[in-house]
């Protein structure tokens, strides 16, 4: 359990997706204008990346490893993060379809980044069974979540502060991720000892 | 048909949709197509945004109590933030704690990578059931039913609307 804990915090704090290896910028700056947008696309990229990271691990352990396609990997786990994204919206549809619409009204369609492929080809690095795997994607997918919604947070407050013209909108919101970015450096100190 | 019974204080997530059939009373809209990322000007170029025709099509959705409309018009509708909140709860978070949870309570019980599987298995299906059954919940609540909020002035850029 110990082990669970300490793969969870490091895949949420210490190497967090956005901030420590600065993947998915793209949905960081464009969806983090609300929170509740930030957390509604949070949780759905949360259920992609977990999902998507079973289907890669099972191609990464059975096909790719002993086969020696290495050289097929990111190429492999596109489509893998494709067929996810699929997967989630034919699943939701099949579950509620009211719930589908609504969804589908305020939420993004495709919920997919960098940030998914990052977390699956970082899996390959740290060689987990299943379950760890599993978990690690969550808890990566978790601190993407995370950092959204403090950010979002961040710039609903900045958007009623007098911040200067040439400064006001992306200019800003940058310098508050590097900022914030400089906050969870913090966290590179802890470790399991 | 009548409105969902929703408190109107509570702030409004507003979206755009597009008029695209009227049937009676009843308007039928279909949203306009947001990007994961929203902040790249080569959008069109990859893929992100959109996602077809037929995607949009299946996203269709009436609107209770909405005013003389006509076909092409571009609506901003809304739903309370709190819904919206539990319908994305609802969906994905409710699946996927009971799937990781149901993993590492085998895995720390000693079950392998296949039994660790087959728990996470077990984990998403019953989670999807209690996510069906909350949703039938919210839905008879009108919680996931958009309302009309104001129509989009003409020539009008919906992000900036919003």
């Amino acid at each position: 359990m110990k082990d669970v804990i300490l793969l969870m915090v490091s895949a949420t704090l210490v190497n967090n997706v956005v901030l420590a290896r600065f993947l998915g910028l793209c949905s960081f700056m464009g969806v983090t204008t609300k929170v509740d947008t930030a957390i509604g696309m949070g949780m759905a990229t949360t259920f992609v990346i977990t999902v998507s990271s079973m289907g890669d691990w099972a191609l990464e352990t059975f096909l790719l490893a002993p086969f020696d396609l290495g050289y097929l990997r990111t190429v492999t786990f596109i489509l893998v993060i494709a067929a996810a994204v699929q997967f989630t919206e034919m699943v939701i549809r099949k579950v509620s379809p009211a719930l589908f619409r609504t969804l589908g009204i305020y939420l993004p369609l495709i919920t997919t980044n960098c940030a998914v492929l990052g977390v699956a080809l970082l899996l390959v690095e740290g060689r987990y069974g299943f379950v760890d795997s599993t978990v690690f994607a969550f808890a990566s997918a978790f601190g993407y979540s995370l950092v959204m919604v403090v950010f979002a947070g961040l710039r609903e407050r900045l958007a009623l502060a007098d911040v200067p013209a040439i400064m006001a909108g992306p200019p800003i919101g940058f310098i508050t991720a590097g900022l914030l970015a400089l906050a969870f450096m913090g966290f590179s100190g802890i470790s399991a000892n | 048909m009548t409105g969902p019974d929703l408190s109107i204080d509570e702030p409004l997530l507003e979206s755009v949709a597009r008029v695209v059939a009227l049937e009676g009373e009843t308007v039928w809209l279909e949203p306009e197509p947001k990007a994961s990322c929203s902040g790249c000007m080569s959008l069109a170029m990859c893929g992100a945004k959109g996602g077809g025709v037929r995607a949009l099509a299946a996203r269709r959705f009436p609107l209770p109590g909405a005013p003389a409309l006509k076909i092409g018009e571009r609506v901003v509708v809304g739903l309370p933030e709190g819904s919206v909140l539990r319908a994305s709860a609802t969906a994905y978070a409710v699946p996927i704690v009971l799937m990781v949870g149901a993993g590492i309570t085998a895995q720390t019980n000693g079950a392998g990578d296949l039994g660790g599987a087959l728990a996470m298995f077990g984990g998403l299906a019953v989670g999807l059931i209690i996510a069906r059954l909350i949703a039938s919940r919210l839905s008879g609540r009108g919680e996931l039913t958009p309302r009309f909020v104001r129509r989009v002035a003409s020539g009008g850029d919906c992000s900036r609307n919003l």
